[in-house]
């Protein structure tokens, strides 16, 4: 139905619609900044991109279209990735002009640069061959450099933007060399052929699996697996908490959606061919995953500033998505796209409200929020329920994902497989361990006496989008249905 | 369909979230909203119990809740002779402790009150759900609130005490959830879902072979056994105890713990009956373990509150043993001693939590000589000591000698009969720790180690809740029949679906 109005406008390049709008926004937002002079008229239209992206994406989504143009596949499967990382730039953009933290960076660049790392990401999930895909990547990650360097005046920002930028080159570097060596191997670098290519490529083994360990090695870099995570916390923690609720929800994703178009769906098709690769891949992810989730459940009980806390954390997230390419079946990767939906709402409305009480004065430190039950009773409850669904505690939206997650990990309907078991085993440890360091947070704002007992003002927009997480993440737990759907439907149609 | 059973749950949510919104001004009021609600429910279940809504089968209500490719997961609440004991002994107990709690005044009434009422929703939760998902969530409902209730309104050690607590059963509940997954996976056929309901997962399991039956076993029962909790994993329970509020322990000892039992007979046994007779020797030990180190604990102990937690341990190892006899008298009495120790230790946790209040100190060396001053308070003491003990003519002997004569059985039939002496050595520990503390706290000259001018005796909210249950105490006493009738269809059930 409104496909049919957005295909008229569009023509052939319908694939492109969510493209161009952002590629439009991130050109017009210095102008407009330049010539306004307001940083609210610049908020205003920035906010009124991204809703228009996300209108025509969900319109796109509902009508189940598909389309192809220029190497650009439009499918439910892009929609969907597409409409979470258009979910984190609207939470992103939504809260950009109250937050102290932004608005003394020039506001033009900095929604210029959001938009521009957003279309690399959106860009990514069209992507079916390995260039394009490190295409888009490279665009996302050369945005977020320079978003993380915004806040210039900062020592913690600038050694992380150093940091950042040194260690993306060098994930760079090696996703590049990866692609050479596969390319090498298989002659091509689209997706589709390449999985048949291996099927009977036996040559060389060898390259082919070096080329795919380096691929994953750079790529882990962009979802801070364990070993590739040191720069995260001090990223995380240097940054904006707008940019890091960005680079966390949303960046992180694009690394797994990556992992999900390139090896989920490669070593899916390629398996009726019979090779060995998927199996080597599934368990040096399998490895992967268990590492990620243990360093970062356990490194983050010694963190005292809350923004590392999270930054670890988001690394245990990570691990636990990884499962999923672990066990390679289309059901984990649905349920793990699931949790990154839940992911995003959870651990974003945990940097709002960070982001929110640095507006209020308070700082990041966990002692900053003693006593803040009684202070901001609404952003207290708030935080408690995000990190109890952090730590899958039922009945919230974490719970489920996790449920689903760890589910697929057992086994599919009539065996449990067995074999990664031990992988649902360690992540269920893992939930656990990391109850204690949420719990530590949940208990500083409610037992113990802060030295403060003043109200706590937050801009109303902040409130806004801490309410609008809130529900996600309530409303998943109860009707999974509403998102896991769309989820399965859109792998599916991947693989 | 009947909402009777969602209700059950529908209502004290709906009391949990007005009593948290009184804030500020109408706190006061707060504590009648609890009292409101929880008294609704109790109407309802004790209506329900005595089967104003007609036969338990009909009231079943059943949603398909979250349908996909690989799951169904249903919103499904039944009740049968074993749910409407734990049902009605919930919504009496909460509504009780409510009443109990009037005569205290505390800061943040309202939070308080609603963590009461939230704790009845999970708990009504647990024993009606038949549907894994659902069980497991509301499960872990029930933590939530406890462990606010334990670092909020605890004694001098809560922080650790409720952070221990959490992670502990935390811990046990997500080993339980992988049995869960186990279970669930195994159980249906190859490519179609799996549909987490009971009676869906009990038909699945029967095919599976006995060697993934018994793995599953351990994971279910190791996250039941925690709860209860079972020597080796009790060390959360005398903590969590000793710092609770007496409101607290008393639902904690008198229905959380018993969720833990519940879910062995319910999942365990009924789900696995084959992995239960594989481990069975496995359960009889922990039980007897428990029962005889709980026991011996109870004598070390010098703060009363501890020495009742010790004693639930060793009462909850006494249910365990009747479950695991496997045979028709084993479990129904292994019921009915949880129904037993839930009005029993009820009054329990509450003399010995006002001991706290009213003297000042819980410490068995400091106090001494208080039926003199307090001699209400004394009586009340006697008849849950008496009652706890197993005295024939009140509720205790109904849960513990039956369940001493189906172990009888048991070993005669196995041609073990030396066990008996673990029987013996339980029964001469209680009574001996019982009459013992009674001895030292009640009777004797009065003590000069403490004030004692100041000590009242029990005030009026107190003393109508303690008489309430020491009439129940009484009543079923001498009429076990009244709880038994709901136990034997259960139990013929059971035997019909070849379980014992």
């Amino acid at each position: 139905m409104v496909s049919e109005i957005i295909t008229s406008i569009f023509g052939d390049l319908t694939p492109l619609a969510t493209l161009i709008i952002m590629t439009v926004a991130a050109l017009i937002m210095p102008g407009i900044q330049m010539f306004g002079k307001k940083h609210t008229v610049t908020w205003i239209i920035a906010l009124i991109m991204v809703i228009l992206t996300m209108a025509i994406d969900i319109c796109l989504l509902v009508d189940g279209y598909t389309g192809y143009y220029l190497g650009v596949n439009c499918n439910p499967y892009s929609l969907m990735m597409g409409l979470l990382f258009l979910i984190v730039l609207f939470l992103v953009v939504l809260v950009s002009n109250h937050s102290i933290e932004t608005t003394k960076s020039h506001a033009g660049a900095y929604y210029s640069l959001l938009f521009g790392a957003t279309l690399g990401m959106l860009f990514v999930t069209t992507s079916l061959d390995l260039l394009t895909i490190f295409v888009g990547v490279e665009l996302t990650s050369i945005s977020s450099y320079a978003l993380v360097s915004l806040k210039r005046r900062d020592g913690r920002a600038s050694e992380a933007a150093v940091k950042y930028a040194i260690i993306g080159g060098l994930s760079t570097a090696l996703t590049l060399y990866g692609i050479s060596m596969i390319y090498g191997c298989a002659g091509t670098t689209y997706i589709p052929e390449l999985a048949i290519a291996i099927g009977y490529e036996e040559t060389a083994l060898w390259a082919f699996i070096i080329g795919t360990v380096c691929m994953i090695a750079g790529y882990g870099f962009k979802i801070a697996a364990v070993p590739f995570h040191m720069w995260a916390p001090d990223v995380y923690e240097g940054s904006a908490t707008p940019v890091s609720m960005f680079l966390a929800t949303g960046s992180k994703k694009m690394g797994l959606a990556v992992f999900i178009q390139v090896f989920l769906f490669m070593f899916i098709l390629s398996a009726n061919f019979g090779t060995i690769y998927g199996e080597v891949a599934q368990y040096t992810f399998a490895i992967i995953a268990a590492i990620t989730m243990t360093v970062g459940n356990v490194v983050a009980i010694a963190q005292t500033n809350i923004k590392r806390m999270l930054a670890y954390s988001s690394i245990a997230q990570a691990g636990y998505i990884l499962i999923m390419m672990a066990v390679m079946t289309p059901e984990a990767g649905a349920a793990g796209m699931f949790h990154m939906f839940t992911h995003v709402f959870m651990k974003g409305g945990a940097f709002l409200i960070v982001g929110a009480l640095i507006c209020a004065g308070i700082g990041e430190k966990l002692s900053d929020y003693k006593g803040l039950g009684k202070r901001a009773p609404f952003l207290a409850a708030a935080m408690m329920l995000f990190l109890f669904s952090l730590a899958g505690i039922p009945p919230l939206a974490g719970f489920t994902s996790k449920f689903f997650l760890f589910a697929s990990a057992v086994g599919v309907p009539g065996e449990a497989s067995g074999e990664f078991i031990w992988l649902a085993f360690i992540a269920i440890l893992n939930s656990a361990i990391s109850l204690y360091y949420y719990a530590r947070v949940v208990k500083a704002m409610y037992i113990e006496k802060g030295s403060s007992t003043e109200k706590v003002k937050i801009p109303a927009v902040f409130t806004l989008a801490i309410v609008i997480c809130l529900v996600f993440v309530i409303v998943l737990g109860v009707y999974p249905d509403l998102i896991y759907g769309l989820c399965e439907n859109a792998i599916g149609y991947l693989i | 369909m009947s909402m009777i059973l969602s209700s059950l749950i529908i209502v004290p949510l709906i009391g949990a979230i007005i009593a948290l919104l009184m804030g500020g001004t109408r706190e006061k009021l707060s504590k009648y909203v609890a009292i409101a609600f929880s008294a609704i429910t109790l109407i309802i279940s004790t209506l329900l119990m005595l089967g104003m809504f007609g036969d338990f089968e009909d009231l079943e209500e059943a949603f398909v809740w979250i349908q996909n490719s690989s799951f169904i997961i249903n919103y499904i609440l039944t009740v049968d002779g074993l749910s409407i004991l734990m049902v009605f002994l919930t919504s009496l107990l909460v509504f009780l402790v409510n009443i109990f709690s009037l005569d205290e005044h505390r800061e943040n009434n309202n939070y308080f009150y609603a963590l009461i009422m939230a704790m009845e929703v999970g708990l009504m939760g647990v024993y009606l759900a038949a549907d894994y998902f659902l069980f497991y969530i509301m499960w872990e409902v029930t933590l939530i609130p406890m462990y606010f209730m334990i670092s909020w309104y605890g004694g001098p050690r809560r922080h650790y005490s409720a952070i221990k607590f959490f992670i502990y059963t935390h811990v046990a509940s997500l080993v339980m959830l992988i049995g869960f997954f186990l279970i669930g996976y195994m159980s249906v056929e190859p490519g179609s879902a799996v549909n987490f309901s009971f009676v869906a997962i009990k038909s699945g399991i029967a095919s599976v072979a006995l060697g993934s039956q018994a793995i599953i076993f351990v994971l279910l029962f190791f996250g039941f056994m925690v709860k209860m909790p079972s020597v080796p994993f009790h060390t959360w329970l005398p903590d969590a105890h000793t710092e609770a509020p007496t409101e607290g322990s008393v639902l904690l000892a008198g229905v959380m713990l018993k969720m833990g039992s519940y879910g062995i007979i319910r999942i365990c046994i009924e789900a696995l009956p084959d992995a239960a007779a594989y481990w069975q020797w496995a359960i009889i030990a922990i039980a007897l373990i428990s029962i005889i180190y709980g026991a011996y604990g109870c004598i070390a102990q010098t703060d009363l509150k501890k020495m009742v937690a010790f004693s639930s341990i060793s009462h909850m190892g006494m249910v365990m043993l009747g479950i695991g006899c496997l045979s028709e008298a084993g479990i129904t009495f292994a019921v009915f001693q949880m129904f037993a120790h839930g009005l029993i230790t009820a009054m329990l946790f509450m003399v010995c939590g006002m001991t706290g209040h009213k003297v000042g100190t819980r410490e068995i060396p400091l106090l001494g000589g208080l039926a003199g001053v307090m001699p209400v308070y004394a009586t009340f003491m006697m008849i849950a000591f008496m009652a706890s003990l197993g005295l024939p003519g009140l509720v205790g002997f109904w849960g513990e000698f039956p369940v001493i004569y189906a172990f009888y059985e048991f070993i005669l039939e196995n041609n073990v009969i030396w066990m008996l002496v673990f029987c013996m050595l339980s029964l001469m520990l209680t009574a001996g720790y019982y009459l013992w503390a009674m001895q030292r706290t009640l009777f004797g000259p009065e003590t000069k180690k403490i004030d004692l001018t100041k000590a009242h005796d029990v005030g009026h909210f107190e003393f109508a809740v303690l008489l309430v249950l020491s009439i129940l105490v009484a009543l079923f006493g001498v009429w076990p029949d009244a709880a038994l009738q709901f136990l034997e269809p259960y139990a013929n059930s059971l035997i019909v679906m070849g379980v014992i």
